[in-house]
């Protein structure tokens, strides 16, 4: 009796017959399928990956206008950050045109840069004197674009550091309204601003319990981002010569201004609402617009987006014209600031072939009038202040929707994205195991000396494990100074 | 051809097996050898020797990802096995409305890991969670930053809503294991006048024993590869308190670029999982073929 189950020779070869069949023929399909598709797309179609950050939103919102201005069709993609990396160094690594225009993290910079995946924008740029690239804040372009003497992006959001703090709750408290510039800073010291969480914690108003501040966590990486601030103003440095030249990358985590900075920072997590050691980036500015924050400080675009109920909803929180913004104190009054400067930025992958039409996008995204455009959007609520040209900021239209332009400005000017979050090969090895102890130092499990005798260790292993420490690889004095001079030098 | 046709008829698994087990493995292996940093450099630089598996220690919270890895896979399947046996005896009492248990039960297994993971994020909420008002009403302190924010009660709650995703798993397949047991055995033990626990310590577990033994050894497999939930409700934290053996590769893989690293690290858990899958092999199924 024949088994059911068995294939006998007839039927295999018949199988195989069918299945060799199919297989010739789906490149053929294939072919056949793509061809109407290909048809379809305009010559001049650049496809643009971003992230899904609150300038993407607005930026889609304009886009068409690139479009009519050119005659260029642009597909924008939006991703999540880890997707958006994992997808470009996927692409970057099998060399394939995933994308026209890419946006760039500033950390990333270098590891693009270095690894030849992003193309330099120098030649673009000294070619188009419409690029107007004397009008962004040189911290911005110093910060988020250049690397090694070579502009690599635009920018297209840049974030500083500031305050927002409730002026019906400080009234309650008795205390004075906080200082907008840093002409009115004076005796605005992290001190000062400890002394008055104090005061605030705990306080009762309209019913509500007021926490006296909120902090961004979570680990590894939002919890670097809130704590290098403080870090910075209190004069810590990652390593021992860094960004200038010749550059040493011994690290300087373990030391005394950084001990006082984290043993601060656990005096700032317990004046804050406890299941904040897990909260994300928005989850500290829509606590603060949830309406049961004194004061807290954060990236510049929780300037706008507080005033939305939950994360660009477009509904108006209770915090809605009831709290100011401030500039950031230092630890001595009248002593030096580092401001952290962040934010994203438009670079040309080496693989595009498409190199002028994504050149046009990246200058006009970039540009005054797309970027004014963007700060108009109204979409759920006005959602892009984030400028990086000076114009901007002296813009009527735009200071009467964002008044808080001038505070965001002063921030800006005193920014450095190279010292306070050094975008150095390796940083995001770093900030993996920065964040993770730091958070650690928050639980209590560890003190903060530990904390950062472990990070002191891990980062001296890390960077001695990739080369970093001696550094064999020629330096580059990468200063404000010589970035101006590289900005006049393409200007001109 | 007759001779060549059965090498024909298993080459199709043999090519699919070398290209996707064999050759990542070996391409792993070959790379975790080398200094390979994709944050400085696009290709593989030198040979490194043993680095990168003397690195995965010191530079990553391997040791304490091992830990929670093992905790959470042993506790949770454990906990799943139990509460799906005892799920799958009910099924089994043929009482009413069992039907429609078995319809609804097979749910929370069809709902992706990252949806179950903002579920549980909500109702593990400090303030308006579900669970939190739960153990908060019934005495049960909970920790002030959260569940889901305490050293203490993270990987606990990961295991929670672990458990309660894949306990339905056991259950069914228990309940079909159940219903293989040849009625006539369990009659014939009762007539002898055996107990309920002597029929299901002494009938109903030994018969269950293949069925349960392979269904603990793909959880624990799975548990141990867990990243979903764990990505989702906790980031690993606080500090490593919930990291598991597969956050720590996608922190190193797809957050640091770190290549050679990972593929060693990658190294480092097979032959760990190989070793104890190996150990509950020879331990369980030692008096049995399969």
């Amino acid at each position: 009796m024949r088994n059911r189950n068995l294939l006998n020779r007839r039927d295999f070869l018949k199988m195989g017959a069918t299945a060799g069949a199919a297989l010739a023929g789906v490149p053929l399909l294939q072919r056949a399928s793509a061809a109407p598709t290909r048809r379809a797309q305009p010559e001049a179609t650049i496809n643009v990956l971003t992230v899904g950050d609150p300038w993407d939103l607005a930026l889609q919102n304009v886009a068409d206008q690139f479009t009519e201005e050119t005659g260029i069709g642009v597909n924008i993609e939006s991703l999540g950050y880890v997707a958006l990396q994992a997808r470009l160094v996927n692409s970057f690594l099998t060399q394939t045109a995933d994308a026209d225009v890419v946006t760039v993290d500033q950390m990333w910079i270098s590891q693009y840069a270095d690894n030849g995946w992003i193309r330099s924008l120098d030649e673009f740029a000294a070619a188009d004197s419409d690029t107007e690239i004397g009008d962004f804040l040189p911290e911005v372009l110093y910060s988020l674009s250049t690397w090694r003497d070579q502009l690599w992006t635009l920018p297209i959001a840049a974030y500083a550091q500031g305050i927002m703090y409730r002026t019906d709750l400080f009234e309650a408290a008795g205390l004075d309204e906080l200082p907008a510039t840093v002409a009115e800073a004076g005796n605005w010291t992290w001190e000062r601003y400890f002394e008055i969480l104090e005061q605030i914690n705990g306080m009762e108003m309209d019913g509500t319990n007021f926490f006296g501040s909120v902090v961004i966590g979570a680990q590894p990486v939002p919890v670097v981002h809130m704590y290098t601030q403080l870090a910075a103003s209190y004069g810590t440095r990652w390593f021992t010569q860094f960004p200038d030249a010749p550059w040493d990358f011994t690290p300087t985590i373990n030391t005394p201004e950084n001990l006082a900075a984290l043993q601060d920072w656990v005096r700032l997590y317990n004046w804050s609402p406890p299941e904040s050691i897990n909260y994300l980036w928005f989850d500290a500015g829509t606590r603060f617009s949830e309406g049961d924050i004194g004061m807290f400080y954060h990236w510049t675009p929780y300037f706008y987006l507080v005033n939305n109920e939950g994360y660009l909803s477009g509904t108006p929180s209770p915090v809605v014209d009831r709290f100011k913004t401030a500039v950031l104190p230092t630890r001595t009054a009248g002593g030096e600031q580092t401001v952290s400067l962040g934010g994203w930025s438009l670079g040309m992958p080496s693989t595009t072939e498409k190199q002028d039409a994504a050149w046009q996008f990246i200058k006009w995204a970039t540009g005054a009038d797309a970027q004014k455009a963007m700060g108009q959007v109204n979409v759920a609520g006005f959602q892009f202040g984030d400028f990086s040209r000076l114009s901007l900021y002296e813009d009527s239209d735009l200071r009467e929707i964002y008044p808080f332009l001038d505070t965001q400005l002063e921030m800006m000017r005193l920014g450095n994205g190279k010292i306070v979050r050094p975008p150095a090969p390796i940083y995001t090895s770093l900030e993996g195991v920065y964040g993770l102890n730091l958070n650690q130092a928050m639980t209590e499990t560890v003190t903060p000396e530990q904390a950062l005798e472990t990070t002191q260790t891990l980062f001296q292993n890390i960077l001695s494990g990739n080369n970093m420490i001696p550094y064999g690889v020629e330096s580059f004095d990468d200063t404000l100074e010589n970035a101006v001079a590289l900005i006049e030098r393409l200007s001109s | 051809m007759r001779k060549s046709l059965p090498y024909l008829l298993i080459a199709p698994s043999i090519i699919a097996l070398l290209s996707l087990i064999i050759y990542p493995m070996g391409f792993a292996l070959v790379n975790s050898f080398k200094f390979w940093n994709l944050q400085t450099s696009p290709v593989p630089l030198y040979d490194t020797g043993f680095d990168n598996y003397r690195m995965v220690f010191q530079v990553t919270p391997f040791t304490e990802a091992l830990q929670n890895t093992l905790l959470l896979a042993t506790l949770a399947t454990l906990s799943q096995f139990l509460l799906g046996l005892g799920i799958a005896l009910l099924l089994n009492t043929h009482l009413r409305g069992m039907t429609v248990a078995r319809a609804i039960l097979i749910m929370p297994t069809t709902i992706a890991p990252v949806v179950v993971g903002f579920l549980f994020r909500y109702l593990f909420a400090p303030n308006a969670g579900l669970v939190s008002w739960l153990l908060g009403a019934v005495g049960v302190a909970v920790p002030p930053q959260g569940l889901l924010g305490s050293p203490d009660t993270a990987l606990l709650s990961v295991g929670i809503a672990d458990t309660w995703q894949w306990t339905p798993f056991f259950a069914i397949v228990l309940y079909a294991g159940l219903l293989s047991i040849p009625e006539d055995i369990i009659d014939a033990a009762r007539v002898d006048g055996a107990s309920r626990l002597n029929l299901l310590w002494h009938i109903i577990l030994p018969f269950l024993r293949p069925v349960a033994a392979f269904l603990i050894m793909i959880r624990f497999m799975q548990l141990f590869n867990s990243f979903d939930l764990v990505y989702v409700l906790t980031g690993g934290g606080p500090g490593t308190s919930s990291r598991t053996l597969s956050y720590n590769l996608y922190q190193e893989g797809l957050v640091n670029y770190n290549i050679g690293l990972t593929a060693a690290m990658t190294w480092l858990i097979v032959i760990i999982v190989t070793i104890i899958i190996n150990i509950f092999i020879f331990t369980v199924f030692r008096r049995q073929e399969w």
